[in-house]
């Protein structure tokens, strides 16, 4: 019986839509699992490229040629996202210690066993769907695939970037993402009077929406890691819980514990340590960040005329106040917006500026250690007015990690300030004015009468003036500033990552490195071009959203947008190339061009012009350059043939490229290198794919 | 379709093995955290060609031909020429067993001794404390990992060699020495040395440790220790190989040795959420403190807070330290101390006969002192400890 086309097309754009929201699910899943830093992303990116490759190779070996075959592993794909995201959490329990980060090849070794079978299906089923048209005698090329699989991913990144991730958690999101596939895998069933089948896959897809719609269920699946969770939320932005420990109760955010009842000790110091230093009365107050608990009730003890508290995720402010861990007072105004964002546009002046983030090991966090915002900062200070922050130290010992940490932050700092002083312990903490700063804390708060529990009674014992000087003797000043895109910040604490877990990913690198190298060899040419432009592709979408979260910090939230933007421009630049693919190689290096030419416009924008660019920009160039990227696929195949390199291997290079593109720029250009050093290996890449082109030709 | 040509199979197998590689990469890593025992593992060939200016030979280990055994700890590291112990500080250089520790501290400072902590050595006095690094165990939640999990040559050090340590403590008017921050057993000769030198300037020895030893080296070093404050870190061999990758039993036998050689310690327990949380743990720990040491030895309770790599649990909540305190009191601990709890009055010592308050403390500060010659001022009870004699 010949299978209705129609059928098998909605099937390719359902796994489209399935497939972009599962990895955004995914990702954001990991992102709290893990340390949600950039190698997190990028190795769940590139996992996931690579078994697609994988899977898509493998098509060669196993065909399908039955329609019901065919939709049986279409309804996998539909259901499977499901147990995959619930074995992510379990499993979390029974591979990694309770209570514990894991390490690089843990993260790698547990994204590769939690999503292989989704990812490898992912990967297969679209060279099978080509194969299974073909097999009933539809004409049907490589890049009418290619289209219609981008046609898929766009619907589903934007469904999800501008709709689910707002009103939905994440179970009923893989619930909704996977409507369409049930649908057509059903029809096929109920339409080929597939009795059986269609009874077993209805029960199994009843049991699918019991659990996915259930919001009881979903919350359970989180109480082996967190335990006893008594408030829970998902919001674009992250994963909030509430937990309560006996009368204690732990805030967390996107997995790691923000805050937890009593810690008077962090509160005082980051409260009283930059308030004590004027001599004024104090009267306006900006807290960025780290407002929930003991922090606020000590800022009232100096009695400021207004607190300003700014917190980017209004869901974080809103259940701590439900909770009872936010008390709003007559005086605090609680903004929630991006905190540099803020700082930049209001006119306010402040006598003191508190910031309480985590140590800056990603994007978004390093912003507010960077040379442009400490400048912003001292605009927005009062003539006497104090900064101050925390980064995490050791107090026994300074090693030559938090050296250059320090060292970095204190140099930054210098540039605006003119006395800059640490005071160490487990955080090392950096008071800054143009005004004399006394390291005597307990003196001066009994100056102004003001009790502390913790300071009084053991500053003295532990923040000696030898352990001071220690430290401020011991700072390097030839040590690179910390700017937004010249990150040394986020460089010295992927080495301390690597220095905490005892394991460098060396080995990891030079393997792929040289697979690699032997798959070049291998691959023909042109498929090395789809190869060069899947890796620009995946190695500009990386650094977009690593510029964009330098610019506007709230990746999380958009991380969706950027994607879907990306997806949106390869479909045109597919028709377009679909057009040309009659024709001989001057499209594809027009494109190449194309593609050098906005590198180049990446490079000179992150090196010399670095303005805060309108989100539309981000999202704009995100488009143009996949449009290029996307015209080559079907160009590429149509002057290789579809005989000499059937889909399988033209998709297999573009999703190796685009692995490859992910560890390269995520894993490690970035991290170790910067941002500019990433473009610069790109543009390389993308000249050697250009010369192909021109020396091809005149052969 | 065609099928599948030779080249892309070999792309197959290409990428199948990179992921293969990808994977097994990690698989040892989960063998090693998530097999219930994390103990380290001999770093082969990793020792240097030759000893450096800081190094001694190591005075308990025993020789096969080339091969050394190191009898310091109960890991009996097992060493070819070329390679270092688990604690990273010894190393097998051409069939001699050296400490590689000996006189180079990576940090040294002066402490309050409630810092240590320990309550009943003198309160309100101070402690030269030193470190060099190195340790025996792998604890998840070290909070010293920055010294106790490099080696030697890893880090920056001072020179101070036995002789200057003590001269070091007396010119910073410390009454004492502490061999603490990282695990003082891994830089046993320099801390055994110093000891001695201390003994003979009338300078007080403190051992800051894990308890991790064996029987021989811990006797001899008893003669020369005036206090320790040893972790108790979980009375459970599953837990302590879990967490900290060692064994218990070789830390109740240090607790037995020392109670023998008349050395005054105190216990540590740092109570970790959803690890150290077993109330019957706790009353099984505290009968067998009874039993086999008495009621007097004080013992702490200390708060956890993330660290290291055990950094996605919470504090551990202070009522759950109260009850185990209430659970050690009634099994007929005397001295039960909570840490890392600022202003909490278990802070205080009180008299275990009269119950008044013997010690107030306000964080290092003494605020009252109400032991007099080592008795309680109101009812002339003998309070176990090292009390000044005159206050």
């Amino acid at each position: 019986m010949r299978v209705d086309k129609n059928l098998i097309v909605w099937s390719i754009i359902g796994t489209g839509i399935s497939s972009i929201t599962v990895q955004l699910v995914t990702i954001r899943e990991f992102l709290t699992q893990f340390h949600g830093n950039e190698i997190t992303i990028s190795l769940v990116l590139f996992v996931w490229l690579l078994l697609n490759g994988v899977g898509s190779l493998a098509s060669r070996l196993f065909k399908i040629t039955k329609a019901a075959t065919y939709f049986l592993l279409i309804l996998l794909i539909a259901l499977w996202p499901l147990p995959q995201l619930v074995i992510i959490r379990y499993f979390r329990e029974m591979l990694i210690l309770h209570g514990s980060s894991p390490g690089f090849y843990q993260i790698l070794f547990y994204v590769t066993i939690t999503t292989a079978p989704y990812a490898l299906l992912t990967g297969y089923i679209l060279p099978a769907a080509l194969d299974l048209i073909r097999a009933h005698y539809y004409d049907f090329t490589s890049g009418e695939l290619y289209i219609t699989d981008s046609i898929g991913d766009i619907l589903g990144g934007a469904i999800f970037s501008f709709i689910l991730v707002y009103w939905f958690n994440p179970f009923k999101i893989l619930a909704i993402s996977s409507s369409l596939l049930i649908i057509t895998s059903l029809h096929l069933f109920i339409k080929d009077k597939k009795n059986h089948i269609t009874v077993i896959s209805l029960l199994i897809v009843a049991i699918f929406y019991t659990y996915s719609l259930n919001s009881a269920f979903e919350k359970s699946t989180l109480t082996g890691q967190y335990g006893d969770v008594i408030r829970y939320s998902e919001t674009p932005i992250g994963r909030l819980i509430i937990t309560k420990e006996g009368a204690q109760h732990t805030f967390w955010e996107s997995g790691t514990p923000l805050y937890s009842d009593g810690d008077i000790i962090s509160s005082e110091e980051k409260v009283h340590y930059p308030m004590c230093q004027p001599d004024k009365k104090i009267e306006n107050v900006l807290l960025i960040s780290g407002g929930i608990g003991e922090t606020l009730p000590e800022i009232y003890k100096y009695r400021p005329k207004s607190i300003d508290y700014v917190e980017l995720d209004p869901a974080l402010t809103g259940m701590a106040i439900k909770a009872g861990l936010l008390k709003p007072e007559p005086g605090l105004n609680i903004i929630n917006r991006d905190g540099r964002a803020f700082l930049k546009e209001t006119s306010k002046k402040y006598d003191v500026i508190i910031m309480d983030l985590p140590d800056p090991d990603t994007f978004q966090v390093n912003r507010f250690f960077t040379s442009e915002f400490f400048a912003v900062t001292k605009k927005r200070l009062s003539a006497d007015g104090v900064l101050s922050f925390g980064v995490k130290s050791y107090e026994n010992y300074m090693s030559d990690i938090i050296k250059s940490k320090l060292s970095s932050i204190y140099n930054t700092l210098k540039q605006y300030y003119s006395n800059v002083m640490i005071l160490p312990g487990k955080d090392a903490y950096f008071i800054c004015s143009d005004h004399g700063l006394d390291p005597d804390i307990p003196a001066r708060l009994e100056k102004k009468s003001i009790i502390t529990e913790y300071i009084q009674y053991y500053y003295y014992g532990n923040v000696t003036r030898e352990r001071i000087s220690q430290i401020m003797d011991n700072l390097d000043t030839n040590e690179y500033v910390n700017t937004d895109f010249e990150p040394r910040l986020l460089n010295i604490a992927f080495k301390e990552w690597f220095s905490k877990q005892g394991f460098s990913p060396n080995t990891f690198l030079i393997v792929i490195a040289c697979m690699v190298i032997i798959y070049i060899i291998l691959m023909k040419k042109e498929e090395y071009i789809l190869f060069s432009s899947g890796l620009a592709a995946m190695a500009v979408e990386m650094l977009v959203i690593y510029c964009f979260q330098i610019v506007y910090g709230y990746v999380y939230l958009k991380v969706g947008v950027l994607i879907t933007a990306f997806l949106f421009g390869l479909l045109p630049g597919a028709v377009l190339g679909s057009t040309f693919r009659q024709k001989n190689h001057s499209e594809l290096v027009l494109s190449e061009i194309f593609i050098l030419g906005l590198l180049i416009c990446l490079f000179v924008w992150v090196s010399f012009i670095r303005s805060d660019l309108h989100q539309i920009w981000f999202i704009g160039y995100s488009v143009l350059f996949s449009f290029f990227c996307g015209l080559q696929f079907p160009v590429v195949t149509g002057i290789i043939g579809e005989k000499m390199s059937p889909a399988a291997g033209c998709i297999a290079a573009d999703l190796a490229g685009a692995a490859a593109g992910t560890l390269l720029v995520g894993t490690l250009l970035v991290p170790l290198a910067g941002i500019q050093a990433a473009i610069i290996v790109v543009i390389f890449i993308k000249i050697t794919s250009s010369m192909l082109i021109i020396f091809g030709r005149k052969y | 379709m065609q099928p599948m040509t030779r080249k892309e199979f070999l792309k197959s197998m290409g990428a199948c093995a990179s992921l293969l590689i990808a994977g097994g990469a990690g698989y040892p890593v989960f063998a090693g955290e998530n097999s219930g025992n994390i103990r380290g593992t001999v770093f082969r060939g990793d020792a240097p060609d030759k000893p450096w200016k800081w190094s001694k030979e190591a005075i308990y280990y025993e020789k096969t031909g080339k091969d050394v055994r190191c009898l310091l700890c109960p890991n009996h590291c097992y060493l070819r020429p070329g390679d270092r112990s688990v604690c990273r500080s010894r190393v097998n250089i051409d069939g001699k067993l050296y400490s590689l520790a000996y006189g180079n501290p990576c940090t040294f400072h002066i402490d309050p001794v409630e810092k240590k902590p320990l309550n009943h050595f003198y309160p309100g006095s101070t402690v030269f404390s030193i470190a060099a690094t190195g340790c025996n165990l792998r604890c998840l939640n070290c909070q010293n990992w920055e010294i106790s999990q490099k080696r030697p040559e890893d880090v920056t050090h001072s020179e101070l060699f036995p002789a200057a340590v003590v001269s070091s403590a007396l010119k910073g008017d410390a009454p004492s020495i502490a061999y603490t921050y990282s695990e003082a057993i891994t830089y046993y000769e320099y801390m055994y040395d110093t000891a001695r030198c201390a003994r003979e300037a009338g300078v007080k020895n403190i051992l800051v440790s894990n308890g991790y030893i064996n029987d021989k080296p811990l006797s001899e070093l008893a003669r020369y220790i005036d206090g320790a404050n040893i972790n108790l870190k979980s009375f459970d061999n599953k837990i302590y190989m879990a967490l900290n990758g060692g064994t218990l039993a070789p830390v109740l036998n240090t607790f037995k040795r020392l109670h023998e050689k008349g050395v005054w310690f105190e216990m540590t327990t740092l109570v970790v959420p959803s690890y150290i949380d077993d109330p019957d743990m706790i009353k099984r720990m505290c009968g067998w403190i009874l039993k086999e040491l008495g009621p007097g030895y004080p013992l702490h309770f200390s708060r956890f807070f993330p660290n290291y790599k055990l950094n996605r649990l919470p504090p551990t909540p202070v009522s759950q330290l109260e009850n185990f305190r209430d659970i050690a009191r009634k099994e007929g601990l005397h001295y039960v101390y909570l840490g890392n709890v600022p202003g909490n009055e278990a802070c205080n010592t009180y008299c275990h006969n009269c119950s008044k308050i013997l010690v107030e403390r306000a964080g290092y500060y003494i605020k009252q002192m109400n032991i007099h010659d080592g008795k309680c001022r109101y009812c002339d009870t003998l309070i176990p400890g090292r009390w000044p004699r005159k206050v």
